[in-house]
Order: C-alpha cells, then sequence, then structure tokens
C-alpha cells in the first residue's frame, strides 16, 4: 500500500506540470489585457513599464520556466489585479473558507441523503420511498442559484424576525447555515439517489437470500450485509465531490456574498490575472489528485478483491 | 425605623439603576454613530499610487486629507484640504500646506513626503497604471518613460519638476499652464504615501496594522473580498466635525444580494447597485437617491465605414434618447445633448450648439439619409456582454431600422471587446459602445479622447483643427474663454455641422438605496462620498 501511495504521489509532480502548461498556453491564447480593466488606455510606456515588472516582455517559455521555478518553491506570484496581493495570500485567505463551506455542504448532504436513500430503500414502493424519489428527482433538477434565493427569501427576508440566518457575509454559524444548504443540496439528493438504488440492488443478492434463509435477524442482515456493500458507490463518489464542492462553490458564494476561493476561479479569467488562475488551477489539479488518490485508498480497504492488483 | 432604612435604600438603588441606564443610553446613542454601507466591489488598492478606480478611491479619500476638496456642483471649484492656500503663475505652482496634518503614526504630513510619494507613483519601477495623472508635470513622462535596465533613470527623476521649498511649501512646475491642475490634485494620484511605512512593509504597507494614513478616520480592519472597517481618527486637524464614529463597509458584488441586506436592515446605504429589473420598484420608495454625475454613455462610428456625416447625423436623429433613459436605463440618466456633460463647469456653455436631439427626429434623419450616395447599409454594431448595454443596442437597432438600416448587434466579452476597438479598431466595427466617466471636473478630460493620437479615440476619426483647439485650451487659463474653446472643439464632435464621429446617448448618473436615519450622505460628481459630513439620527 506504501509503494502504491508514494508512486502515486510522485505522478502528481508530471500531471502538474502539464496543467500547469496547459492553462499557461489557454490563458495566452484568450485576448485581452490584464491592466486595461476600465475603457480607460494604457498608454504605451505605462504598458511597457507594467509588462517590465511582471515579466509579460519576456518570451513566453522564459515566462513559463519563471512559473515553474515559483510553483516549487512555493511562490505562486504577485496578483496582476490586486496589486498588493499575492496569489499564496489570496489562497491563503479564501482557501479556508471555500473548504469549510464545501466540508459544512457535504456534511448536509452525508447526514441527510444517505439515511433519506436507506429508508427509501428499504420501504421501496411506499409512500415514503415516493416523496422522497420526487423531492430527490426534483431537488436534482433544480439549480443551487434557485434554492440558494429561495432560501434567502424566506428566512433570511419573511421570516427574519424568526429565524437568525443573515441574508450575507460570512460570520458566525448561523451565517454557514443557508449557503452549506444550498451548495449541499444537490450531493443530498445525489448520494439519496445513489444509496437507495445500490441498496436495493444489494437486497436482491443472494447472500442476503441466504442471510435471512439462516434466520439472522433483520436488522442485523441491514446493518452487517446490505449497508456495507450498499455504501461503497457513495464513498468512491464522495471524495472528487468533495474536491467540486470546495472549489465550484463559485455561484453560491456569490450569492450569499461569501470570501471564498470560489469567487476568483470565475473572476481571474474575466479579469486576465493570468497568475491567480495558474495558482488556483494548480491547487485545484492537486484536490482533485488527493481525492482521487484517497478514493482508491479507501477502495482497497472497502472492497478486498481491488486490493491485491493495485499494490 | 428599620422599615425606612429599607426604603431609603430601595430608593437609592432605583435611582442609581434609572441614572446609570440613561448614562447607558445616551452612551449608546453615541455609540450608534456607526454607518454600514456596502461595497461593490474589494478595492483593487488602497495604496494611492496604484488605485485606479473609485472603490478604492471611496475608502482612501475617507482615509485621507487630499491636498485639495472639491466645493459644490456644477462649478466643483479647488477649495482648501490638507493645502491651505495655493498661488498659480502660469506653469509654476505653489502649495502651501497646513502644519497640523498629522500621520496616524503622530509625525507631521511634510512636504517632503508629497515629493516622495509623487516621484514614487512616476517611477518606472512602480509601474503604477495612473502615472499618467502625472504627465502635466514637467519632466514626469520622460521619467515614467525610462528603462532602469538600459538607462540611469535619476538623472530623469531629477529633472521631475516636483519641488520641497521648506517643509511645508511644495513647488510644482508644470510642462504647460494647465489650468485644471488644482483641481486634478482632488484625484487619488495625488494622495501622499507614508515613506516609513511603505519601505518597512513593501508591498503589504496596504494591511490594517501597517498602514499609515492622514485623514478623518482609520482602517480598523480589512478583511479580504469580505469587509473593511473604518474609525473616527480622533486626532485628525478637524475630527470635531465627523460625527461617525465608525463605518462598516462589507463588500458585496451581487447587486441582489445588496438589495437583501438592505430590505433585512443590515446595511444603512446600498452602494453595490441595484440590479437594473428592481429599479422600478425602488424608485417608488423613500430610499432611492439619484445623484448627478460626469461621464457620458456613447456610441462611437468607425469613420472608415461609416464615411458619410450625413450618415452619422442621421443615425444620431433617428433614436429616441428620452425613450432609452426612461425605459431602459432608467436611473434618472439626463439624455446627452453633446459629449461634455451638463454638469460640468461651463457644461451648458461648451454644449449650447450641440445637436443631439432628445426625441426621436425621424423626419429629419430620412431627409438626410436620403442625400447619402452610397449608404452603409449593413451595420455592425458591437457591445460588450452586459444584459444593460444590449438592451440599448437592441432599442437602437429597432430605431435604425426606420432609416432602412439592417442593424447586426455584436456582443463581446469586455477585455477581448477593449483590444477588439483598438484603436485602431477591428475593420468589422462600424459602431461601438463605450462610455467615459470623469478623472477631474474640466471639460478637456473628456474631449481630449477625441484628438488623433488619443488611446481613447477608436473611431479612426482624425481632425486637425480639433487637435489644435484641444491644445489651445491647456494654453488658456481664463475660465470663461476656455470654455468658448471647448463649445469650438464640442461644435466640431457634435454641432450641426460638426462631424460626428461619436454620437452621446445619454449623461450618467449614480443612485444609492439609503436609510432615512442616515443624514448629510451625498455623492459628487466625481463619485466622491465625503462620510466626513454624514451622520445617524
Amino acid at each position: 500500500m506504501l509503494k502504491f501511495i508514494v508512486r502515486r504521489a510522485l505522478w502528481t509532480i508530471p500531471v502538474v506540470l502539464l496543467v500547469v502548461f496547459m492553462t499557461f498556453v489557454m490563458m495566452r491564447q484568450i485576448k485581452g489585457n490584464p491592466f486595461q480593466v476600465t475603457e480607460r488606455a494604457v498608454p504605451v510606456s505605462i504598458q511597457r513599464n507594467l509588462d517590465r515588472k511582471y515579466h509579460l516582455n519576456k518570451p513566453w517559455y522564459t515566462q513559463y520556466l519563471y512559473y515553474v521555478k515559483g510553483v516549487f518553491t512555493a511562490d505562486l506570484g504577485p496578483s496582476l489585479v490586486q496589486r498588493n496581493q499575492g496569489v499564496n495570500d489570496i489562497i491563503k485567505e479564501h482557501f479556508p473558507v471555500s473548504l469549510k463551506l464545501g466540508g459544512l455542504a457535504m456534511l448536509w448532504a452525508v447526514v441527510f441523503g444517505i439515511p433519506l436513500g436507506i429508508i427509501a430503500a428499504l420501504k421501496q414502493n411506499s409512500v415514503f420511498d415516493y416523496a422522497v424519489m420526487t423531492v430527490v428527482n426534483s431537488g436534482y433538477a433544480i439549480p443551487n442559484f434557485l434554492i440558494a434565493t429561495l432560501l434567502i427569501y424566506f428566512f433570511a427576508l419573511k421570516w427574519r424576525a424568526y429565524t437568525p440566518f443573515p441574508t450575507n457575509g460570512w460570520g458566525g454559524p448561523s451565517s454557514w447555515v443557508l449557503p452549506a444548504i444550498a451548495l449541499g443540496h444537490a450531493p443530498m439528493t445525489f448520494f439519496a439517489r445513489i444509496v437507495r438504488g445500490s441498496m436495493l440492488e444489494t437486497l436482491q443478492q443472494d447472500y442476503i437470500r441466504t442471510a435471512k434463509a439462516k434466520g439472522l435477524r433483520w436488522r442485523r442482515v441491514v446493518g452487517l450485509h446490505v449497508l456495507r456493500n450498499s455504501l461503497i458507490p457513495a464513498v468512491t463518489a464522495a471524495a472528487p465531490l468533495l474536491g467540486f464542492l470546495i472549489t465550484g462553490s463559485f455561484i453560491v458564494e456569490t450569492i450569499f456574498g461569501i470570501p471564498g476561493i470560489g469567487k476568483y476561479f470565475v473572476t481571474s479569467v474575466t479579469g486576465r490575472d493570468y497568475s491567480v488562475t495558474m495558482g488556483i488551477t494548480i491547487m485545484l489539479s492537486l484536490i482533485i489528485i488527493v481525492a482521487n488518490l484517497v478514493v482508491d485508498i479507501l477502495y482497497g480497504y472497502l472492497d478486498p478483491r481491488t486490493r491485491d492488483v493495485r499494490t | 425605623m428599620r422599615r425606612r432604612y429599607l426604603w431609603a435604600g430601595l430608593v437609592t438603588v432605583i435611582a442609581i439603576t434609572v441614572a446609570s441606564s440613561a448614562a447607558a443610553m445616551s452612551n449608546h446613542s453615541q455609540k450608534a454613530q456607526v454607518l454600514r454601507i456596502s461595497v461593490g466591489a474589494e478595492p483593487p488598492s488602497l495604496d494611492p499610487g496604484l488605485a485606479t478606480d473609485t472603490t478604492s478611491a471611496n475608502v482612501l479619500f475617507n482615509l485621507m486629507d487630499p491636498l485639495i476638496l472639491l466645493g459644490k456642483a456644477p462649478a466643483l471649484k479647488a477649495v482648501p484640504g490638507a493645502a491651505s492656500s495655493w498661488s498659480v503663475k502660469g506653469a509654476h505652482v505653489v502649495l502651501n500646506l497646513r502644519h497640523n496634518v498629522r500621520w496616524t503614526n503622530g509625525q507631521p504630513v511634510t512636504a517632503q513626503d508629497y515629493v516622495w510619494s509623487w516621484l514614487r507613483t512616476i517611477s518606472p519601477e512602480l509601474a503604477a497604471d495612473y502615472a499618467y495623472q502625472f504627465d502635466g508635470i514637467k519632466g514626469a513622462t520622460a521619467y515614467n518613460g525610462c528603462d532602469p535596465a538600459k538607462a540611469d533613470c535619476n538623472a530623469l527623476k531629477a529633472k521631475v519638476g516636483i519641488k520641497a521649498l521648506g517643509k511645508y511649501k511644495l513647488a510644482i512646475t508644470l510642462a504647460s499652464p494647465q489650468p485644471w491642475f488644482i483641481q486634478q490634485l482632488s484625484h487619488t494620484s495625488f494622495l501622499p504615501v507614508n515613506k516609513a511605512a511603505v519601505t518597512k512593509w513593501g508591498n503589504k504597507w496596504t494591511e490594517p496594522g501597517h498602514i499609515v494614513t492622514d485623514g478623518p478616520f482609520k482602517l480598523a480592519s480589512w478583511k479580504h473580498d469580505a469587509s473593511l472597517t473604518l474609525v473616527k481618527n480622533t486626532k485628525w486637524r478637524n475630527a470635531s466635525k465627523v460625527k461617525l464614529t465608525r463605518v462598516e463597509m462589507p463588500i458585496i458584488v451581487d447587486g441582489t444580494t445588496a438589495e437583501n441586506a438592505f430590505r433585512a436592515g443590515n446595511i444603512d446605504i446600498d452602494d453595490t447597485g441595484v440590479p437594473p429589473v428592481d429599479i422600478p420598484s425602488w424608485k417608488k420608495t423613500k430610499f432611492w437617491k439619484v445623484y448627478k454625475s460626469l461621464g457620458t454613455y456613447y456610441y462611437g462610428f468607425n469613420v472608415k465605414n461609416i464615411t458619410n456625416v450625413n450618415q452619422r447625423r442621421a443615425m444620431a436623429m433617428a433614436i429616441d434618447r428620452n425613450q432609452i433613459v426612461t425605459f431602459i436605463a432608467q436611473a434618472g440618466q439626463v439624455p446627452a445633448r453633446g459629449f461634455t456633460p451638463n454638469g460640468i463647469a461651463g457644461g451648458p456653455t461648451i454644449t449650447k450648439h450641440s445637436s443631439m436631439p432628445a426625441t426621436s427626429k425621424l423626419a429629419q434623419a430620412k431627409a438626410l439619409m436620403a442625400k447619402v450616395a452610397n449608404p452603409k447599409k449593413d451595420i455592425h454594431l458591437y457591445v460588450n456582454n452586459s444584459p444593460g448595454h444590449v438592451k440599448i443596442a437592441t432599442a437602437i437597432q429597432a430605431f435604425w431600422k426606420e432609416l432602412g438600416l439592417n442593424v447586426t448587434i455584436k456582443v463581446q466579452e469586455w477585455k477581448q471587446y477593449l483590444q477588439f476597438l483598438g484603436p485602431p479598431p477591428n475593420s468589422d466595427v462600424d459602431v461601438y459602445r463605450l462610455g467615459w466617466i470623469y478623472d477631474f471636473p474640466d471639460a478637456y478630460n473628456g474631449l481630449v479622447l477625441w484628438t488623433c493620437d488619443s488611446g481613447n479615440n477608436n473611431t479612426n476619426w482624425c481632425n486637425k483643427k480639433y487637435d489644435g483647439l484641444i491644445n489651445k485650451a491647456t494654453r488658456t487659463p481664463n475660465n470663461a474663454a476656455r470654455f468658448k474653446v471647448y463649445q469650438q472643439a464640442e461644435d466640431i464632435l457634435t454641432g450641426p455641422n460638426g462631424d460626428l464621429p461619436v454620437m452621446p446617448i445619454y449623461w450618467y448618473t449614480f443612485t444609492d438605496l439609503v436609510k432615512s436615519n442616515v443624514h448629510g450622505f451625498f455623492v459628487n460628481p466625481t463619485d466622491n462620498k465625503d462620510l466626513t459630513t454624514v451622520s445617524i439620527r
């Protein structure tokens, strides 16, 4: 297992290099000047000063080498737009916020999604099952900006006399609830569906029939045999999902005015803030790589059959 | 006897409780001098040398003590700020600084501070975007254009016309007499920076705890992308006049989010901006406030494609500016008669002959169109991808259809759009949209856009006579005489016999949602919000 982890960790280096290279090339292909923010033209001599300061006057391969060197010395460079901030500062300040938001959304999704799926499967074709599936299916189709807007309208405005939730901001726990629900809603419905589906499949298995036949109590059959085997797909989906929840929360962050990193994914591209785009892309790719690694390791534990092949 | 003591004791206790709670209440009303105003973006920089935008400017103006303030509109005359007086003799300006302006570290603000700060902003090493604000000063352009890798820039630095004559006297030599220079000093670029703080903290000197300022408020906290908090600087020279003890500025980028926060009572002023769809409902409330602005929303013509002036004039006459501002823009904007906004000093004189009609003059437009031998019938109208601009473009497409023009609206993402417009513009551009917000309150700042070499002239239009007039204005210190020169220039642009490279549509306004308990809040035409006059009742 250790050998496997080390090998996978070493593999991240060429992957990151490739990501850096591709992002670098793509960013330079988009037209637009990072230094022209408004319609005001940037005079030629000032553009020259700016290009010199940010090494943009050098050939692209020199810029690329500068950048790669920076990445390996953990210096992601200065932001071209937020003039007093470096990319390291931006990530250090805003990533923890997104991490917390993503984590809370994940918590919401797991705590509600998995039990809903389990109960729906156990009571298949009951009123409860139909109710859950209706909510889940329609919920999956509703985009999170609509859910966010509805949550704000009802819980932060209409009923604000009875609820503690603010319309926006990222302060104490009361401000975490609505954004976490808005962001966690879609994964919650996802978990409910995936768990219900795999539970139903497991319940049809021969070994469940055997367990029942040998007189095991139903509770024990579900707890020991059904659940353990049904949760594998949910677990494997969870890790990359967490990665996307942490980094893909742009819309929810914007609607709730949350100072997370998700916003920078979008604004750095529209603002042509090359170094910020690159820095966040590297961070995202690292998260996805680590998440996939975790999944592979978990897989080995949950399903012993896969272990030998991989080590 | 015992009972009497008991009563006396009880009365005493009650009296103390009432007195102390009354004290607490009056204390509370003092504490309530807290203003909560939303800010529409994370300020890109609180370094006066690097700030270029109005968000940063609005924080900076309340942290700093500008040399010059602008008086009441429309004249916006220069009034003393950190400079108590000044003298102008041709190209020579001398500013007398107040002796009681102090940095928050206790040191006095001296002429040497300004010399150091301004030379820093001009220096090629800082690479300040707005270094061109100093172009009017002798030697500044040359120093800024110097490449430190190839030449010794110190010689050029020494030649820049900024000198300290003693501790509190600042002398500036201009490249030419510029009548608006004193007013221009009200811009953020001319605020000083504290040398000790900049040297000690480098690029991080604007963080709370590091930053040293000299104005009515101090920066207490700055949570990036979340909020800024300013507290009253009790040692400021005019602190007794400042009512607010604290200003909380949550950074809210999204219009709907800010609107929700305002409705929920979490902010007193929504300065983020209301989404256009909600303007009609806010307009009916007492919270909706409109302030005049110095800015023009316009369409430019690529005169290489639409060559005939009669066609350009017909297009400018056919649109209904009143309908555009009433039904689409909706924020109290004023239909533009000419390019120079009415709200600027001399505005009505300058655009006296300008001929842009407020309502559609379709018959005249058709008559003009009939004169055009070979009109360009297929028009490519370029706008950037914002719903408001696309809506206006759609209306104009309909107006121009009446002239028999087939208009295709082409929408581009902002940065690509700016690059596409050049100058020179891509040859596919026939008409494009842009706006201009004035940096300083003199018509020069807008009219200079249309000179031949201007980086903002995306029309391919070049008129030497026009350039001559703009140049003449820099040498005409007398206001009335200068306004006449501007009038002649404006006539060439938008007058009845003008060239019409540009078709002004409306003059901008600023809007805010303001709670009724906020008093003394005002947005001046250069988008400056001076919070020293604000109080909460």
